[in-house]
Protein backbone atom coordinates (compact mmCIF):
# COMPACT_ATOMS: atom_id res chain seq x y z
CA UNK A 1 0.00 0.00 0.00
CA UNK A 2 1.63 3.58 -1.03
CA UNK A 3 2.50 5.77 1.54
CA UNK A 4 -0.56 8.32 1.96
CA UNK A 5 -0.20 11.68 3.57
CA UNK A 6 -1.43 12.72 6.59
CA UNK A 7 -4.67 14.84 5.41
CA UNK A 8 -5.24 12.47 2.58
CA UNK A 9 -5.37 9.43 5.15
CA UNK A 10 -7.53 11.30 7.04
CA UNK A 11 -9.76 12.23 4.12
CA UNK A 12 -10.05 8.77 3.26
CA UNK A 13 -10.64 7.27 7.18
CA UNK A 14 -13.24 10.38 7.62
CA UNK A 15 -15.06 9.85 4.28
CA UNK A 16 -15.63 5.90 5.27
CA UNK A 17 -16.81 6.61 9.15
CA UNK A 18 -18.97 9.54 7.69
CA UNK A 19 -20.66 6.85 5.56
CA UNK A 20 -20.58 3.94 8.15
CA UNK A 21 -21.79 6.37 10.92
CA UNK A 22 -24.56 8.49 9.39
CA UNK A 23 -25.86 5.09 7.97
CA UNK A 24 -26.10 3.51 11.13
CA UNK A 25 -27.72 7.17 12.90
CA UNK A 26 -30.15 7.83 9.72
CA UNK A 27 -31.29 3.50 10.49
CA UNK A 28 -30.76 2.98 13.93
CA UNK A 29 -29.90 6.08 16.29
CA UNK A 30 -32.34 8.47 14.65
CA UNK A 31 -35.28 7.71 16.94
CA UNK A 32 -33.93 7.31 19.93
CA UNK A 33 -31.75 10.24 19.50
CA UNK A 34 -35.03 12.16 18.46
CA UNK A 35 -36.21 10.64 21.85
CA UNK A 36 -33.53 12.59 23.68
CA UNK A 37 -33.53 15.90 21.96
CA UNK A 38 -37.00 15.85 23.19
CA UNK A 39 -36.18 15.62 27.01
CA UNK A 40 -33.23 17.54 26.78
CA UNK A 41 -35.62 20.57 24.73
CA UNK A 42 -38.61 20.13 27.02
CA UNK A 43 -36.42 20.56 29.89
CA UNK A 44 -34.22 23.45 28.21
CA UNK A 45 -37.77 25.11 26.96
CA UNK A 46 -38.76 25.30 30.52
CA UNK A 47 -35.72 26.65 31.53
CA UNK A 48 -35.79 29.24 28.79
CA UNK A 49 -39.21 29.95 27.88
CA UNK A 50 -41.48 28.90 31.06
CA UNK A 51 -43.99 26.88 30.46
CA UNK A 52 -45.42 22.98 31.39
CA UNK A 53 -43.37 20.20 31.27
CA UNK A 54 -44.02 18.01 28.01
CA UNK A 55 -45.61 20.28 26.12
CA UNK A 56 -42.33 22.15 24.30
CA UNK A 57 -42.65 19.51 21.33
CA UNK A 58 -44.36 16.89 20.15
CA UNK A 59 -44.41 14.23 17.68
CA UNK A 60 -47.32 13.82 15.93
CA UNK A 61 -49.24 10.64 13.62
CA UNK A 62 -47.27 11.41 10.67
CA UNK A 63 -44.19 11.66 12.48
CA UNK A 64 -43.89 15.62 12.18
CA UNK A 65 -43.74 17.57 15.64
CA UNK A 66 -45.29 20.09 16.91
CA UNK A 67 -43.98 22.53 18.96
CA UNK A 68 -45.22 25.22 21.72
CA UNK A 69 -43.56 28.23 22.62
CA UNK A 70 -44.82 30.11 25.52
CA UNK A 71 -45.33 34.22 24.05
CA UNK A 72 -47.81 36.39 25.67
CA UNK A 73 -49.38 38.83 22.90
CA UNK A 74 -52.48 40.67 22.35
CA UNK A 75 -54.24 40.26 19.25
CA UNK A 76 -56.40 43.59 18.59
CA UNK A 77 -60.35 43.34 17.84
CA UNK A 78 -60.98 43.33 14.33
CA UNK A 79 -64.36 42.25 12.06
CA UNK A 80 -63.31 38.72 12.23
CA UNK A 81 -62.67 38.71 15.93
CA UNK A 82 -64.91 40.82 17.44
CA UNK A 83 -63.31 41.04 21.85
CA UNK A 84 -59.52 41.74 21.87
CA UNK A 85 -58.02 38.12 22.78
CA UNK A 86 -54.59 37.10 24.76
CA UNK A 87 -52.28 34.96 23.43
CA UNK A 88 -50.47 32.53 25.45
CA UNK A 89 -48.69 30.57 23.20
CA UNK A 90 -47.98 29.70 19.90
CA UNK A 91 -48.10 26.35 18.01
CA UNK A 92 -46.37 25.44 15.12
CA UNK A 93 -45.91 22.61 12.96
CA UNK A 94 -42.23 21.84 11.93
CA UNK A 95 -41.38 18.82 9.26
CA UNK A 96 -39.66 15.87 10.78
CA UNK A 97 -36.31 16.22 7.97
CA UNK A 98 -36.18 19.35 9.82
CA UNK A 99 -36.06 18.51 13.24
CA UNK A 100 -33.53 15.72 12.32
CA UNK A 101 -31.15 17.98 11.73
CA UNK A 102 -30.85 18.97 15.10
CA UNK A 103 -29.39 15.29 15.93
CA UNK A 104 -27.12 14.96 12.85
CA UNK A 105 -23.76 16.20 14.11
CA UNK A 106 -22.92 14.01 16.37
CA UNK A 107 -22.57 11.23 14.53
CA UNK A 108 -20.28 13.53 12.22
CA UNK A 109 -18.71 14.97 14.67
CA UNK A 110 -17.77 11.11 15.68
CA UNK A 111 -16.32 10.62 12.25
CA UNK A 112 -14.21 14.00 12.20
CA UNK A 113 -12.69 12.38 16.18
CA UNK A 114 -12.50 9.10 14.80
CA UNK A 115 -10.89 10.06 11.53
CA UNK A 116 -8.06 11.79 13.78
CA UNK A 117 -5.48 8.88 14.69
CA UNK A 118 -4.67 6.80 18.26
CA UNK A 119 -7.64 5.24 19.55
CA UNK A 120 -6.95 5.91 22.62
CA UNK A 121 -6.08 9.96 22.30
CA UNK A 122 -9.13 10.36 20.93
CA UNK A 123 -11.37 8.80 23.36
CA UNK A 124 -11.30 12.17 25.94
CA UNK A 125 -12.31 14.27 22.93
CA UNK A 126 -15.33 12.24 21.28
CA UNK A 127 -16.82 12.27 25.47
CA UNK A 128 -15.90 16.21 25.88
CA UNK A 129 -16.83 16.87 22.17
CA UNK A 130 -20.32 14.61 22.18
CA UNK A 131 -21.15 16.87 25.58
CA UNK A 132 -20.72 20.51 23.86
CA UNK A 133 -22.15 19.22 20.50
CA UNK A 134 -25.25 17.90 22.47
CA UNK A 135 -25.39 21.22 24.04
CA UNK A 136 -24.81 22.95 20.69
CA UNK A 137 -27.92 21.16 19.13
CA UNK A 138 -29.82 22.04 22.75
CA UNK A 139 -29.31 25.84 21.73
CA UNK A 140 -30.23 25.54 18.20
CA UNK A 141 -33.46 24.09 18.37
CA UNK A 142 -34.07 27.15 21.37
CA UNK A 143 -33.13 29.89 18.94
CA UNK A 144 -34.83 28.18 15.91
CA UNK A 145 -38.11 27.54 18.19
CA UNK A 146 -37.50 31.33 19.10
CA UNK A 147 -37.43 33.24 16.25
CA UNK A 148 -40.15 30.76 14.60
CA UNK A 149 -42.69 32.03 17.21
CA UNK A 150 -41.47 35.82 16.57
CA UNK A 151 -42.10 35.24 13.23
CA UNK A 152 -45.99 33.64 14.04
CA UNK A 153 -46.51 36.01 16.56
CA UNK A 154 -45.68 39.10 13.58
CA UNK A 155 -47.84 37.43 11.60
CA UNK A 156 -51.03 37.01 13.78
CA UNK A 157 -50.76 40.68 14.59
CA UNK A 158 -50.27 41.15 11.08
CA UNK A 159 -47.68 43.64 11.92
CA UNK A 160 -45.25 44.15 9.10
CA UNK A 161 -41.42 43.47 10.14
CA UNK A 162 -38.53 45.81 8.96
CA UNK A 163 -36.77 45.01 6.11
CA UNK A 164 -33.40 44.83 8.61
CA UNK A 165 -35.20 42.74 10.86
CA UNK A 166 -36.80 40.18 8.00
CA UNK A 167 -33.04 40.04 6.96
CA UNK A 168 -32.06 39.42 10.46
CA UNK A 169 -34.42 36.69 11.05
CA UNK A 170 -33.93 34.49 7.62
CA UNK A 171 -30.10 35.19 8.43
CA UNK A 172 -30.37 33.53 12.33
CA UNK A 173 -32.69 30.50 10.60
CA UNK A 174 -30.12 30.39 7.62
CA UNK A 175 -27.29 29.74 10.49
CA UNK A 176 -29.02 27.68 12.45
CA UNK A 177 -30.87 25.28 10.41
CA UNK A 178 -28.01 25.41 7.24
CA UNK A 179 -25.14 25.78 8.30
CA UNK A 180 -23.79 25.71 12.18
CA UNK A 181 -25.29 22.04 12.25
CA UNK A 182 -22.95 20.77 9.62
CA UNK A 183 -20.18 22.80 10.85
CA UNK A 184 -19.91 22.54 14.39
CA UNK A 185 -19.04 19.17 14.54
CA UNK A 186 -15.55 20.02 12.97
CA UNK A 187 -15.19 23.09 14.84
CA UNK A 188 -15.94 21.20 18.19
CA UNK A 189 -13.51 18.50 16.57
CA UNK A 190 -10.15 21.15 16.44
CA UNK A 191 -11.61 22.49 19.91
CA UNK A 192 -11.06 19.19 21.53
CA UNK A 193 -8.93 17.57 19.71
CA UNK A 194 -5.63 19.56 20.26
CA UNK A 195 -3.45 16.70 17.93
CA UNK A 196 -5.62 17.23 15.19
CA UNK A 197 -5.50 21.19 15.55
CA UNK A 198 -1.44 21.21 15.44
CA UNK A 199 -1.45 19.31 12.48
CA UNK A 200 -4.12 21.12 10.54
CA UNK A 201 -2.96 24.41 11.72
CA UNK A 202 0.76 23.71 12.21
CA UNK A 203 0.10 25.17 15.88
CA UNK A 204 2.84 23.47 18.07
CA UNK A 205 3.54 25.48 21.44
CA UNK A 206 0.36 27.14 22.46
CA UNK A 207 -2.07 24.45 21.69
CA UNK A 208 -1.73 23.38 25.72
CA UNK A 209 -4.28 26.12 25.91
CA UNK A 210 -7.72 25.45 27.18
CA UNK A 211 -9.60 23.89 24.50
CA UNK A 212 -12.26 26.99 24.03
CA UNK A 213 -9.78 29.37 23.09
CA UNK A 214 -9.80 28.14 19.45
CA UNK A 215 -13.80 26.91 19.23
CA UNK A 216 -15.99 29.16 16.62
CA UNK A 217 -19.22 27.92 17.93
CA UNK A 218 -21.52 29.68 15.67
CA UNK A 219 -19.44 29.75 12.62
CA UNK A 220 -20.85 27.08 10.11
CA UNK A 221 -21.56 25.61 6.81
CA UNK A 222 -24.65 25.56 4.36
CA UNK A 223 -26.75 22.24 3.56
CA UNK A 224 -28.69 22.07 0.41
CA UNK A 225 -32.56 21.65 1.62
CA UNK A 226 -35.02 24.40 2.72
CA UNK A 227 -37.36 24.89 5.60
CA UNK A 228 -41.07 23.09 5.29
CA UNK A 229 -43.39 25.89 5.51
CA UNK A 230 -44.88 25.60 9.28
CA UNK A 231 -48.85 25.60 10.13
CA UNK A 232 -49.58 27.92 13.20
CA UNK A 233 -51.95 27.58 15.88
CA UNK A 234 -52.84 29.51 18.80
CA UNK A 235 -54.20 29.48 22.29
CA UNK A 236 -56.61 32.41 22.78
CA UNK A 237 -58.74 33.60 25.63
CA UNK A 238 -60.79 36.53 25.72
CA UNK A 239 -59.86 39.84 27.69
CA UNK B 1 6.71 6.25 16.20
CA UNK B 2 5.06 9.42 18.58
CA UNK B 3 2.06 11.59 17.55
CA UNK B 4 4.22 14.23 15.85
CA UNK B 5 6.90 12.60 14.07
CA UNK B 6 4.07 10.83 12.37
CA UNK B 7 2.12 13.57 11.58
CA UNK B 8 5.07 15.84 10.66
CA UNK B 9 4.64 18.86 11.76
CA UNK B 10 6.27 22.03 10.43
CA UNK B 11 7.48 24.39 12.97
CA UNK B 12 6.64 27.21 11.45
CA UNK B 13 3.26 27.51 12.50
CA UNK B 14 4.46 27.66 16.08
CA UNK B 15 4.09 31.40 15.70
CA UNK B 16 0.27 31.07 14.66
CA UNK B 17 -2.46 32.47 17.71
CA UNK B 18 -5.49 30.13 17.28
CA UNK B 19 -7.44 32.63 18.99
CA UNK B 20 -6.90 35.54 16.82
CA UNK B 21 -7.02 33.04 13.98
CA UNK B 22 -10.71 31.75 14.67
CA UNK B 23 -12.06 35.47 15.41
CA UNK B 24 -11.15 36.21 12.24
CA UNK B 25 -12.25 32.55 10.65
CA UNK B 26 -15.59 33.86 12.23
CA UNK B 27 -16.00 36.75 11.65
CA UNK B 28 -14.84 36.35 8.02
CA UNK B 29 -17.43 33.78 7.60
CA UNK B 30 -20.34 35.55 8.51
CA UNK B 31 -19.45 38.50 7.01
CA UNK B 32 -19.21 36.44 3.67
CA UNK B 33 -22.95 34.63 4.70
CA UNK B 34 -24.39 37.84 5.63
CA UNK B 35 -23.33 39.17 2.35
CA UNK B 36 -24.42 35.93 0.33
CA UNK B 37 -28.00 36.71 1.73
CA UNK B 38 -28.45 40.30 0.30
CA UNK B 39 -30.83 40.51 -2.76
CA UNK B 40 -27.93 41.82 -5.32
CA UNK B 41 -25.77 38.85 -4.17
CA UNK B 42 -29.01 36.48 -4.32
CA UNK B 43 -29.25 37.83 -7.71
CA UNK B 44 -25.25 36.77 -9.07
CA UNK B 45 -25.62 33.32 -6.98
CA UNK B 46 -28.94 31.98 -8.87
CA UNK B 47 -26.88 33.01 -12.32
CA UNK B 48 -23.75 31.01 -10.81
CA UNK B 49 -25.89 28.19 -9.68
CA UNK B 50 -27.69 28.05 -13.20
CA UNK B 51 -24.55 27.86 -14.36
CA UNK B 52 -23.28 24.83 -12.25
CA UNK B 53 -26.81 22.90 -13.47
CA UNK B 54 -26.01 23.72 -17.23
CA UNK B 55 -22.06 22.30 -16.81
CA UNK B 56 -23.50 19.24 -14.92
CA UNK B 57 -26.31 19.18 -17.80
CA UNK B 58 -23.40 18.85 -20.17
CA UNK B 59 -20.66 16.35 -18.14
CA UNK B 60 -23.92 13.86 -18.32
CA UNK B 61 -24.63 14.09 -21.85
CA UNK B 62 -20.71 13.94 -22.93
CA UNK B 63 -20.79 10.42 -20.65
CA UNK B 64 -23.63 9.16 -22.33
CA UNK B 65 -26.48 10.26 -20.00
CA UNK B 66 -30.08 11.53 -20.78
CA UNK B 67 -30.89 14.62 -18.56
CA UNK B 68 -33.05 17.80 -19.87
CA UNK B 69 -32.05 21.23 -18.01
CA UNK B 70 -34.25 24.23 -17.67
CA UNK B 71 -32.77 27.18 -15.35
CA UNK B 72 -31.69 25.14 -12.47
CA UNK B 73 -33.22 22.53 -12.43
CA UNK B 74 -32.34 19.27 -14.17
CA UNK B 75 -34.84 16.52 -15.32
CA UNK B 76 -34.63 12.91 -15.95
CA UNK B 77 -36.62 11.11 -19.21
CA UNK B 78 -38.15 9.40 -16.13
CA UNK B 79 -39.89 12.73 -14.83
CA UNK B 80 -37.68 12.90 -11.50
CA UNK B 81 -36.52 16.51 -11.61
CA UNK B 82 -33.59 18.05 -8.98
CA UNK B 83 -33.03 21.69 -8.53
CA UNK B 84 -29.98 23.37 -7.65
CA UNK B 85 -30.84 26.10 -4.75
CA UNK B 86 -28.76 27.98 -2.36
CA UNK B 87 -26.74 25.81 -0.26
CA UNK B 88 -26.66 23.18 -2.75
CA UNK B 89 -23.62 25.43 -4.88
CA UNK B 90 -20.90 24.96 -1.98
CA UNK B 91 -20.57 28.88 -2.14
CA UNK B 92 -21.02 28.64 1.91
CA UNK B 93 -18.39 26.19 1.53
CA UNK B 94 -16.21 28.42 -0.39
CA UNK B 95 -16.89 31.98 2.15
CA UNK B 96 -15.49 28.99 4.72
CA UNK B 97 -12.64 28.29 3.05
CA UNK B 98 -11.83 31.66 1.84
CA UNK B 99 -12.35 32.84 5.37
CA UNK B 100 -9.51 30.24 6.60
CA UNK B 101 -6.68 30.98 4.30
CA UNK B 102 -7.42 35.05 4.70
CA UNK B 103 -7.23 34.35 8.33
CA UNK B 104 -3.74 32.52 8.32
CA UNK B 105 -0.33 34.13 8.06
CA UNK B 106 0.60 33.69 4.25
CA UNK B 107 2.04 36.25 1.43
CA UNK B 108 -1.28 37.26 -0.71
CA UNK B 109 -0.22 35.04 -3.72
CA UNK B 110 -0.46 31.74 -1.61
CA UNK B 111 -3.89 33.16 -0.30
CA UNK B 112 -4.79 34.14 -3.70
CA UNK B 113 -3.65 30.74 -5.13
CA UNK B 114 -5.31 28.75 -2.26
CA UNK B 115 -8.64 30.34 -2.91
CA UNK B 116 -8.45 29.93 -6.53
CA UNK B 117 -7.46 26.04 -6.17
CA UNK B 118 -9.25 25.56 -3.35
CA UNK B 119 -12.74 26.88 -4.77
CA UNK B 120 -12.26 24.96 -7.94
CA UNK B 121 -11.99 21.64 -5.90
CA UNK B 122 -14.71 22.66 -3.96
CA UNK B 123 -16.93 22.97 -7.10
CA UNK B 124 -15.15 19.90 -8.90
CA UNK B 125 -16.69 17.71 -6.06
CA UNK B 126 -19.88 19.55 -5.94
CA UNK B 127 -20.55 19.07 -9.79
CA UNK B 128 -19.92 15.28 -8.96
CA UNK B 129 -22.43 15.40 -5.69
CA UNK B 130 -25.13 16.71 -7.85
CA UNK B 131 -24.55 14.51 -10.47
CA UNK B 132 -24.50 11.48 -8.37
CA UNK B 133 -27.72 12.78 -6.34
CA UNK B 134 -29.43 13.32 -9.50
CA UNK B 135 -28.88 9.29 -10.20
CA UNK B 136 -29.94 8.09 -6.82
CA UNK B 137 -32.90 10.26 -6.79
CA UNK B 138 -34.12 8.24 -9.64
CA UNK B 139 -33.15 4.86 -7.58
CA UNK B 140 -34.67 5.85 -4.25
CA UNK B 141 -35.90 8.93 -2.72
CA UNK B 142 -35.42 8.31 1.41
CA UNK B 143 -31.73 7.36 0.02
CA UNK B 144 -31.59 10.80 -2.09
CA UNK B 145 -32.85 12.56 1.26
CA UNK B 146 -30.49 11.04 3.35
CA UNK B 147 -27.44 11.69 0.88
CA UNK B 148 -28.36 14.88 -0.24
CA UNK B 149 -29.37 16.95 3.16
CA UNK B 150 -26.51 14.87 5.40
CA UNK B 151 -24.14 12.98 4.17
CA UNK B 152 -22.79 14.70 1.01
CA UNK B 153 -23.02 18.10 3.17
CA UNK B 154 -20.68 16.41 5.29
CA UNK B 155 -18.40 14.93 3.22
CA UNK B 156 -18.36 18.43 1.45
CA UNK B 157 -17.18 19.88 4.93
CA UNK B 158 -14.64 16.97 5.29
CA UNK B 159 -12.80 17.89 1.81
CA UNK B 160 -13.25 21.64 2.39
CA UNK B 161 -11.16 20.94 5.61
CA UNK B 162 -8.51 18.55 3.99
CA UNK B 163 -8.06 21.24 1.11
CA UNK B 164 -7.05 23.94 3.63
CA UNK B 165 -5.14 21.26 5.37
CA UNK B 166 -3.37 20.82 2.20
CA UNK B 167 -2.72 24.26 1.39
CA UNK B 168 -2.17 25.29 5.01
CA UNK B 169 0.81 22.52 5.09
CA UNK B 170 2.11 23.59 1.89
CA UNK B 171 2.90 27.43 2.94
CA UNK B 172 3.77 25.90 6.22
CA UNK B 173 6.68 23.89 4.20
CA UNK B 174 7.57 26.82 2.09
CA UNK B 175 8.50 28.39 5.28
CA UNK B 176 6.47 31.94 4.07
CA UNK B 177 4.72 32.10 6.96
CA UNK B 178 3.94 36.35 7.06
CA UNK B 179 5.06 37.13 10.59
CA UNK B 180 2.43 39.73 11.23
CA UNK B 181 2.02 41.18 14.62
CA UNK B 182 -1.72 39.34 15.23
CA UNK B 183 -0.36 35.93 14.95
CA UNK B 184 3.16 36.30 16.66
CA UNK B 185 2.11 38.16 19.90
CA UNK B 186 2.62 36.15 22.90
CA UNK B 187 -0.98 35.17 24.57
Amino acid sequence: MPHLKAPTRFLLRGSALLIGLLTLWWLVLLDPMLSALQCGGDIAARLVFGGKSGEFMREDASRNWTFRVPKRIVVPASRVMAPPQQVDSIDFDVARTDVIGFTFSLPVFWAVILAAPGWRRNLRPLLAGTGLIALIELILLLIFAATSAHKAAAAILSAPMGAFETWLLNFSDYLTVLVVPYLAPIVVAFAVHHELRRNVFGWTTRDKQPAKSSSISNSSIGAGHSRKTRSVRVHRRAL
Amino acid sequence: MNANSRWNVPAAGRNIRPVKFALIVFSCFIFGSAVLLTVPVQRVDRLFTQGLVALSHKIITICGGHATRQGAILRSPGGFAVEMRDGCNAVNVTILLCSAVFAFPAPWKMKALGILGGATLIQVVNLFRFITLFYLGQYSMPWFEFAHAYLWESLIVLDTVVVFWYWAMHVLRSGTVVNTPDFNASP
